[in-house]
């Protein structure tokens, strides 16, 4: 065996010290900002205790009347958005894949809209459609839709991004149009992860939606707001038992449903 | 028709559609249909509503522009996102510490079965609370003001990144785990040098992505007055101060951008690294050319 | 001869009843160079591996260099397996580091706790480590990263890796199964090397016949966790292998034909 010569080893690099230099001065600062200190926690502790005597027992009586509606409510949003949003999402996907867009103008318009549309969270959205077109649930189903319809986007167009562009060449080489070539060749491929992924966003929207209505956009949200202005914490431990117990199941359901599709 | 191929002398027969086909599509369709209906009536949800919002939207939207960027208003957004900023830090790093040391608890392939039992469940039931929802909790209990918020992300994400990473850690090869076993090391040596070199990458990746996240809630979570920009919007909105309101809506937004982007780009090296690029080998090193065939 | 390796009656039974070792006797003096051949699941591995008490034998004594390894403390068979290095059919490398460091963990069990965890080796643990990748001719690549090697070459690092324990004994599961011809033969040749320089007692787990026939010095056959052959190597022709195996040989035991 021919023995090479023994190689210098790297050069040690600053740069790793002065990442971790940074980083901690920046989480310091902020832990100050933020309001940070271990007296404090522990203080609050003390107070927390008396507070969260006031959460018990819960309010089942006054539950069993006034929470079962808005809940009702609240999942009515919840799956409307979640397929309005979705079905929506299928055509802004395709468009925002470089794969399946129709042209250059559609694909850089449309990824930078759903990149904008994505950084507004959820109650923003709730927000603006409840000063547009006023309190109520309404305005929670168009947060919502703008919500599920951003998610999938990112999620549908990436998995399209990842395809198998083959299937489509072959079609197109028939003489398909393109939207009829894409229909054949890449929705097949991408439906089971779009089911998944639509069971996921309706996970996401029935969480979303029960706490919408807190900035006034209905279902159980708005019940939680008002009792919160009475300090009835004991209705509010009741109501979030219930959410509690609900998002569980449904989420339990979902995964399920999920791990057998794949 | 001539035949080209055949496998057998007799004639074959052209086989039945798959029965269940046509069926399985009925059911999705009801399954899908009927909720949605009911959803829709109970609403009372009506054409005419879905159509008229847009031109109710359109009106705001033409109300926020120009949007008010008077060193005022600015004076007033800034701190505030910044505050968002701050708290989606401190809460996401609480998040990543407590997640990280409770995932290995909850590995199936590093932790007895009845531990990943209960730690997996005190994950999910942490994440199934909805950041919004503890923020409100914690609320009377630790006041309003940043605090606050911080504590309900940094509770969620426990739950979401331990998930995340404990997922990480049974993904791994268990292949240098035994090497490291056979040479006579102990069990801190196989965490340290089989088990962190196969995690690290991917769950500082989760990291970021959650902060990413969390900073959007954090955003959101002022309208509680959990501390950050969402108070402002809040407000601003209930005033119908529209021009305000666009501004904290651009600036949150062009922040929210700005850090999706770095973040990005920082999550993509670091999980390249792991496709066996050129790069540095120990945490300290420069990258190198040395020896690549 | 001096005895480094005993089975006595030794057993290995799995925890839904299968017997993967039956009663085997076994004895292996130093310096020896061993290969073991049967077919897959006749216990070729679990042999390999009641050694190093990886998989511990249920019943009788297995010993390496008179310490017992069935029912040893942990401790006493961290100190058993420091004597005895591994390679494996997978390399079993961390291929996000770098080869000097993959090395460096032969050392493990000789380095105290705390410096090995922060990556201070002492100078004479890493001049070993050198020496190791020297002594299988790989020295050059010490700084590149694991990831980056052919399969051969990474293979060749886990030798090293496993010669920095200065061990006593050498192990190697299935150590050409992943590699091409040629490489094989190149691994095959360092290990047959390394026993004779070094004197390292060699016990060999190999799928390909003719590999067996060409390296070994004594072999050993397994068929359904029962020893059926131990003997010279010079003693073995096709009949002998018909008997190990059941059946007659087909292309898939050879090396040479494998595509």
């Amino acid at each position: 065996m021919t023995a090479g010569a023994r190689p210098a080893p790297p050069k040690k690099s600053v740069r790793p010290y002065l990442v971790a230099v940074a980083v901690t001065a920046f989480t310091i600062f902020a832990a100050k900002e933020v309001g940070l200190s271990l007296s404090q926690l522990t203080e609050n502790f003390k107070t927390g205790r008396d507070f969260l005597a006031r959460f018990f027992p819960p309010d089942w009586e006054w539950a069993k009347e006034n929470v079962p509606g808005p809940m009702i409510e609240t999942i009515q949003v919840a799956i409307l958005a979640a397929i309005i949003g979705c079905s929506v999402a299928l055509p802004i996907a395709f468009w925002a894949s470089k794969l399946t867009a129709n042209n250059k103008w559609v694909y850089y318009i449309d990824k930078w809209f759903l990149n904008v549309i994505r950084t507004i969270p959820d109650i923003f959205w709730a927000m603006l459609f409840v000063t547009g077109i006023g309190y109520g649930p309404f305005a929670g189903l168009l947060a919502l839709i703008m919500f599920s319809l951003s998610i999938m986007g990112k999620l549908l167009s990436e998995t399209i991004d990842s395809a198998d562009p083959g299937p489509l060449e072959a079609a197109k080489s028939t003489g398909a149009g393109h939207t009829q070539a894409v229909q054949a060749s890449i929705l097949p491929q991408v439906m089971p992860n779009y089911v998944a992924y639509a069971l996921y966003i309706f996970e996401l929207d029935i969480r979303a939606s029960t706490v919408l209505g807190i900035v006034g956009a209905g279902g159980i949200g708005r019940v939680l707001e008002a009792q919160r202005a009475f300090f009835r914490f004991d209705r509010i431990m009741a109501i979030v038992i219930v959410i509690f117990v609900f998002v569980f199941l449904i989420e339990q359901v979902s995964v399920f449903i999920r791990r057998r599709l794949v | 028709m001539t035949e080209v191929f055949r496998d057998s002398e007799e004639p074959t027969a052209r086989p039945e559609p798959r029965r269940g086909a046509k069926w399985t599509r009925w059911l999705i369709v009801a399954v899908l249909v009927i909720p949605a209906i009911w959803a829709a009536l109970g609403l009372g949800v009506s054409l005419e509503r879905i159509l008229s919002a847009p031109a109710d939207m359109w009106n705001i939207i033409k109300a926020m522009f120009p949007p008010d960027f008077s060193s005022k208003q600015l004076g007033r957004t800034f701190p505030k996102v910044l505050e968002s900023l701050y708290i989606a830090w401190i809460g996401t790093m609480i998040g990543a510490l407590f997640s990280f040391l409770l995932s290995f608890a909850a590995a199936k392939n590093l932790s007895p079965r009845w531990l990943t039992f209960i730690i997996r469940n005190l994950f999910n039931a942490i994440r199934a609370f909805p950041e919004l929802l503890l923020a409100f909790i914690f609320l009377p209990i630790f006041g309003l003001g940043p605090w606050t918020g911080t504590l309900a992300i940094g509770l969620h994400s426990i739950g979401t990144l331990g998930k995340l990473s404990s997922e990480v850690i049974e993904g791994i090869d268990a292949g240098p785990l035994e090497a490291i076993d056979s040479a006579g090391g102990r069990r801190i040596s196989v965490m340290r040098f089989g088990v962190l070199p196969q995690v690290l990458p991917s769950i500082v990746a989760y990291w970021l992505y959650r902060f990413e996240i969390n900073l959007r809630v954090s955003a959101f979570l002022g309208v509680i007055g959990a501390g950050g920009v969402g108070a402002e919007l809040v407000s601003q909105l209930r005033f119908r101060n529209f021009p305000a309101a666009g501004t904290v809506l651009l600036v949150t937004i062009a922040v929210v951008l700005v850090i999706d982007t770095v973040s990005s780009m920082i999550r993509s090296r670091i999980i390249a690294g792991k496709a066996g690029e050129e790069g540095p080998t120990e945490l300290f090193e420069e990258p190198s050319t040395v020896g690549v065939l | 001869m001096r005895v480094v390796i005993e089975f006595k009656n030794a057993s290995v039974t799995y925890r839904g009843g299968v017997r993967a070792l039956k009663n085997v006797d076994l004895t292996i003096n130093d310096g020896e160079f061993i290969v073991i051949v049967g077919l897959s699941g006749a216990g070729k591995s679990t042999l390999l591996r009641a050694v190093n008490g990886l998989v511990p034998a249920t019943e009788g004594s297995v010993t390496v260099d008179g310490r017992e390894v069935v029912g040893a403390s942990a401790k006493d068979l961290r100190e058993i397996r420091s004597d005895v290095g591994m390679i494996f059919q997978t390399f079993n490398l961390v291929l996000r580091t770098s080869v000097l460091n993959n090395v460096l963990m032969g050392r493990l069990s000789m380095v105290p706790l705390w410096r090995s965890t922060l990556g201070m080796w002492p100078e004479e643990d890493r001049e070993i480590a050198m020496q190791s990748l020297e002594r299988v001719g790989i020295v050059e690549k010490a700084y590149v990263r694991a990831s980056n090697l052919s399969g051969g070459q990474q293979q060749r690092v886990g030798i090293a890796r496993a010669l920095a324990q200065e061990p006593k004994v050498l192990l190697a599961d299935e150590p050409v199964a992943s590699l091409d011809p040629v490489t094989s033969h190149i691994v095959m040749r360092d290990l047959q090397r390394i026993n004779g320089e070094l004197g390292i007692t060699t016990f060999i787990n190999l799928h390909f016949l003719d590999l067996a026939r060409a390296y070994g010095k004594r072999m050993v056959g397994l068929r359904a966790g029962e020893l059926v052959y131990d003997g010279d190597i010079a003693d073995v022709d096709d009949t002998t292998f018909r008997e190990i195996y059941g059946r007659a040989i087909t292309p898939d035991d050879i090396l040479e034909t494998k595509e």
